[in-house]
């Protein structure tokens, strides 16, 4: 966006025809890659059109009845779309937290442990969960959180509880539900970015810092933690931009008619009104407000990055 | 470190190359069709025997493939811009789609002919009537419930109050008609019995809500109001030259019956966790025998429920459910059970206009329904998968019983084409049933003892008679669910069909679960109301009206 | 090393040792709860597939039984399905990461004209989509449908990975491009011989997340490559098995024809299929996990 930088505009020129000679190869890489962007990521947003029709598929995206703002008129006026906005923006949010947390707080730990042995198996471990889809995921967090699951059999056995709670009749569970089995599913998975970077920190500095007495806190404090922040603002910005998307399997797998109120995401109302309808265009028109939310979003907080003096994603 | 991922590299590509070298179609004088079910199903293998065999005798073998992971509108949406359809299709909730996308060939001109005589015979005049779309012509057959002669059925695969044959076997076979008399009878057994042989705590009644399931706690006021399962809506015959709609959801039967729910939940007869049970639960409750009763679609529990039950000896114990025939009043006539099929015309088989050669797909379709074909499909190979005794009456053993429930051996040897056109009932020989499930030897012979016991003592010979429901003729506008079924988004009723789901979802089990079950129910009333049923109402009213003056012109 | 070691055990505070004793008992406890579910998924595939429709099965099978990976093993067309999957996991990991370095190289130079405007470009690819049909009428007029290329071409250059090398490369020092400059190296030189030596942890990363993406596709199998069975992905094979076991049909209830099959029932399939997946792309985990645990000694600049 901001390419220029406001210096004297005849020795930039002179710099910038220079600097093209230079960068000629990077340019023509770049250019490719524009060309590779615009035919599979760009051609497709014809699609929106889709948004403003009534989409039939004798039509086409061409022939089909224009309906100008008809869809987005309906998700604006229907009470469900926008409880079911906040459904999503919170349950995004507070998994986007809960996610980066704890996989930042486990890359930590790990790269603590000096035992390479240990240090390999746990990690191993800790990404297998990754790889079980939701649907094996959800049924073992249902059965944990059942009346008679291990959650309550432990809470009452501590005495933090009298008797047993039924955690899925009571809306006030399902978001921390949702957040914690989002935890133990993707941390090891997510933790491995964090631990690759933490690879990159120059050991030299951590001796230097043993030399000067650092503890293991400060070393974390001044030097582990400085050495990932640009990766965490980077996954962090492109992770705000997907709150907008909190997910459909889990809410769908664990949710029931007596949480709906809180447990439909933009997904599962998609599903619902509109692909599972006869009804291509509603859904167009709900992937063009999530666009618009993510790409607002990240505008946000890539200027609040760009303030700060921190890494910025464009 | 390099010469390694080259290694690699090369080693993959050759794997690559090898993926589409192996794969060259061996040629042969047989015609392959594909075909497409908007359903999940199961593919079956190639080279399958019956399969072969019946490319042997028809020249078409038809490779099937099954929904996955897409909903139907997203499958037809997604083949029909491909523009690469199968050559037969079944659309599912999606066939309004297909039709007017215009990729489906009418049938009118091969129904006129007489080489088409056997798809012809499929339904009557008017019945084939149902079929006809808005320009006049026939793009699909609907292949279920269609019964060929006298009817063979011995189940009930439909919806009922389900109780425990033990149950009735405790209280010496006893006639129960009505909701009270049920929940009674429930109560008294579950006084005198609160733990089965092996320990498990017996839960007397549970109700499924999960998801598009929870027809398990919903639609039951439609049935306790003595009316057949139109699945959205009663359909009222005062006036039978001009029925109307009646929503089942705010009728007295309803607030009757959930009340009902509502004291035996507080009574503590039912299931505690009946709301927030998942499908997986609910079918774990009901193979441990558990469950006393509970209202149910047949086909929901009974496939995995029954197995589980041999399995584990409980089949002698009793564990097995019989369905009634329950009415809200003393007296009243039921429509639990429906004689005569049930003609669901939104959608079925189709050819579609990728396929190259349309009449050779028709004649295909129409030599299906011939016996042999009809008796392969369903009964298979004579001496490998069935006998025939002196009496000419199909019959199997044990071994070929189990190998047709064995997935492996089903994929290789059993291809039932079962998205094409075929029959139920008797065969086209007057002694065999159309399908071993329905030859009543076949049926006594795998009932457990204290299901036989039951039979007799009632004096009945078939599931059927135990719902008590009057042998007659549907109406031509049923089930009105086919209609309900594939509203859209794009109109205000069917909106309101939407929204009324997620209320009751919501509302019922508050209802049921409520301490004061009046303000309660008033609180539904309010959220239902909310949802504008009358513009759903209406559609289905338009619908209703159309159907009738179609019956009255055909 | 053990001397190093030695003299650090020395120099450890009570602090330090309360510190290591909480952070090794939290990690084997993290450890025994992500195991769990594993455990748990691996007991359940070895069981009888109707007794585990019961449930309650925890770390043991019940009633031992192979029948779930009999049935899904012999699944007709697994075989070429986990053909074409590793044909497109290796070709598509490899081909996917150079074009993701490569484009991470181009936005991370700093003195890149068009640094923040291509970057923006690729951001908004991951926000903004057309949808199915569009896609699949491109993949079609590309005539890239019933073809093997669709697996590889359309996924190739991800902006979340881009970004992810980008970061990593920004945070190298200048000094190497610099002095290699002098030196009259062109940029191509610069990413092959010195930022890519340097960008093993992350390259690591970004190759076990297309792998793992390629690995577990099948959407696109079924979307593009529908009437080209012998373009199957393995995944794709195991949702369709999946959904055929799942089976339970309102429609076809009026005979016997969906006779049950109850020795395999959703509950065994689903974990012996997750099982069947899972273990060979865990079995690659170690060949990359040196990269990023073990660490490098960036300060000395080897290779």
């Amino acid at each position: 966006m901001s390419l220029m930088n406001p210096s004297a505009p005849a020795l930039k020129e002179k710099t910038t025809k220079a600097e093209i000679k230079r960068q000629s190869v990077l340019l023509i890489i770049a250019a490719l890659y524009v060309v590779y962007g615009i035919i599979f990521y760009y051609l497709p947003l014809v699609g929106w059109l889709m948004a403003f029709q009534t989409y039939t598929l004798k039509g086409g995206i061409f022939g089909s009845e224009w309906v100008g703002l008809k869809w987005f008129k309906f998700l604006f006026t229907d009470d469900t779309f926008v409880r079911i906005i906040r459904n999503t923006l919170a349950m995004g949010v507070i998994n986007l937290v809960a996610t980066t947390v704890t996989a930042i707080g486990f890359a930590i730990l790990l790269s603590e442990v000096k035992n390479i042995w240990g240090k390999k198996l746990v990690q191993t471990i800790s990404y297998l969960p990754h790889f079980l889809s939701w649907i094996v995921v959800t049924s073992i967090v249902h059965e944990a959180f059942s009346t008679e699951g291990m959650i309550n059999e432990l809470l009452v056995n501590l005495h933090i509880l009298k008797t047993p709670i039924s955690f899925f009749s009571h809306t006030q569970y399902f978001w921390p539900i949702v957040a914690i089995s989002n935890v133990w599913k993707e941390t090891g998975w997510n933790a491995i970015i964090y631990l690759a970077t933490i690879t990159s920190i120059d050991p030299s500095l951590y001796e230097a810092a043993a030399m000067d007495g650092a503890g293991r806190w400060q070393k974390i404090k001044h030097i582990t933690f400085p050495g990932l922040r640009s990766t965490i603002i980077i996954l962090l910005i492109m992770n705000i931009g997907n709150v907008i998307n909190a997910g459909f399997e889990v809410q769908y797998l664990l949710g029931n008619g007596l949480l709906q109120s809180v447990s439909q995401t933009i997904d599962i109302y998609v599903l619902k009104y509109g692909v599972g309808k006869m009804n291509y265009s509603l859904g167009t028109a709900a992937g063009v407000f999530k666009t618009f939310v993510s790409m607002t979003l990240i505008f946000l907080f890539n200027f609040i990055a760009k303030k700060t003096g921190d890494e910025r994603l464009f | 470190m390099k010469s390694k991922k080259i290694f690699a590299l090369t080693m993959a590509c050759m794997m690559g190359i090898g993926a589409f070298a192996g794969c060259a179609k061996k040629k042969d004088s047989i015609t392959n069709f594909k075909m497409f079910a908007c359903m999940p199903g199961k593919e079956i293998n190639d080279g399958n025997r019956i399969q072969e065999e019946i490319a042997k005798l028809t020249g078409v073998r038809v490779k099937e493939t099954w929904l996955t992971g897409q909903t139907a509108t997203e499958a037809v949406g997604s083949i029909v811009a491909s523009g690469d359809l199968p050559d037969f299709i079944d659309g599912g909730d999606g066939s309004d789609a297909l039709y007017e996308a215009g990729v489906l060939v009418a049938w009118d001109d091969y129904l006129a002919k007489p080489e088409y005589a056997n798809l012809k015979e499929m339904y009557s005049d008017k019945e084939w009537e149902m079929f006809r779309k808005a320009d006049g012509k026939i793009y699909w057959a609907n292949v279920f419930q269609n019964t060929y002669g006298e009817s063979k059925a011995t189940g009930h695969n439909d919806e009922a109050f389900w109780i425990q044959v033990r149950v009735l076997e405790w209280a010496g076979y006893p006639k129960i008609e009505t909701l009270d008399e049920y929940f009674d009878l429930l109560e008294r057994y579950y006084n005198e019995n609160k733990e089965n042989a092996d320990g498990t705590k017996i839960i007397p009644y549970t109700a499924l809500c999960d998801d598009w399931r929870y027809f398990c706690i919903e639609n039951a006021p439609e049935f306790l109001d003595g009316y057949p399962n139109d699945g959205s809506v009663i359909v009222n015959l005062t006036d039978y030259d001009k029925p109307t709609i009646v929503d089942y959801n705010t009728t007295p039967t309803a607030k009757r019956y959930f009340a009902k729910l509502n004291e035996v939940y507080n009574k503590g007869l039912m299931d505690p966790n009946f709301a927030i049970q998942t499908y997986d639960e609910y079918m774990a409750k009901l193979s441990t025998g558990a469950v006393l009763g509970m209202c149910d679609q047949w086909w929901d529990f009974a496939f995995t429920v029954n197995d589980q039950f041999k399995a584990s000896g409980f089949d002698e114990l009793g564990y097995n459910y019989i369905p009634l025939g329950l009415t809200i009043d003393k007296g009243m006539v039921n429509h639990w059970h429906t004689y005569g099929d049930t003609l669901n015309a939104a959608s079925g088989c189709a050819v579609t206009t990728s396929c190259k050669d349309p009449d050779k797909a028709f004649t295909f379709l129409n030599r299906l329904l011939d016996q042999d074909m009809l008796n392969l499909r369903f009964w298979g190979q004579e001496g490998t998968d069935y006998l025939v005794d002196e009496n000419g009456l199909f019959y199997r053993t044990q071994e070929m019983r189990d190998n047709w429930a064995d997935a492996t051996y089903q994929a290789n040897n059993v291809c039932a084409y079962s998205y094409m056109p075929q029959y139920g009932g008797t065969s086209r020989d007057g002694k065999n049933a159309m399908t071993p499930a329905e030859q009543t030897s076949e049926f006594f012979a795998t009932l457990a003892t204290p299901l036989v016991k039951c039979f007799e003592a009632y004096g009945y010979t078939t599931y059927g008679d135990f719902l008590g429901s009057p042998v007659e003729e549907m109406g031509f506008w049923f089930p009105m669910y086919s209609y309900s079924n594939n509203m859209s988004t794009n109109t205000k009723g069917g909106v309101a069909w939407i929204k009324m789901g997620e209320c009751k979802h919501e509302y019922l089990p508050k209802v049921v679960m409520a301490s004061d079950f009046e303000s309660a129910w008033a609180d539904y009333m309010e959220a239902y109301a909310a949802c504008k049923p009358e513009d759903f109402l209406a559609e289905m009213q338009t619908e209703l009206d159309r159907r009738v003056e179609m019956g009255k012109s055909a | 090393m053990n001397g190093k070691n030695e003299k650090k055990k020395s120099m450890m505070s009570g602090w330090d040792w309360a510190f290591v004793i909480c952070n090794t008992t939290f990690l084997v406890l993290f450890c025994v709860v992500t195991l769990y579910p594993i455990l748990n998924t691996l007991a359940v595939s070895f069981n009888d597939g109707l007794d585990a429709v019961k449930g309650g099965i925890h770390l043991i099978p019940r009633k031992f039984s192979l029948r779930a990976y009999d049935a899904v093993i012999h699944k007709q067309g697994l075989q070429q399905g986990a053909i074409v999957t590793v044909a497109r996991t290796v070709i598509g990991t490899l081909l996917a990461l150079v074009a993701n370095a490569l484009l991470a190289f181009v936005v991370s130079r700093r003195r890149f004209l068009f640094r923040s405007s291509l970057s923006f470009f690729w951001v908004v690819t991951m926000y903004a989509s057309g949808g199915m049909i569009p896609g699949l009428i491109l993949m079609k007029n590309l005539h890239l449908t019933n073809t093997f290329l669709v697996y590889i071409i359309p996924g190739l250059v991800s902006a979340f990975n881009v970004l992810v090398l980008r970061t990593y490369m920004e945070s190298l020092p200048d000094s190497y491009e610099e002095s290699a400059q002098l030196d009259g190296a062109g940029y191509m030189r610069i990413f092959v011989s010195i930022i890519s030596p340097l960008c093993k942890p992350v390259y690591a990363t970004v190759a076990l997340f297309v792998a793992v993406g390629h690995w577990n596709s099948w959407f696109d199998a079924m979307l593009y490559n529908r009437n080209r069975t012998e373009l199957t992905t393995l995944q794709y094979e195991l949702q369709k098995y999946l959904n055929s076991v799942m089976q339970t049909q309102g429609n076809t209830s009026s005979s016997g024809k969906t006779s049950s099959s109850s020795q395999v029932t959703p509950v065994t399939v689903r974990a012996a299929a997750s099982i069947v997946t899972m273990l060979p792309i865990i079995m690659l985990y170690p060949f990359l996990q040196r990269y990023f645990v073990t660490g490098l000694t960036i300060g000395g600049v080897k290779e």
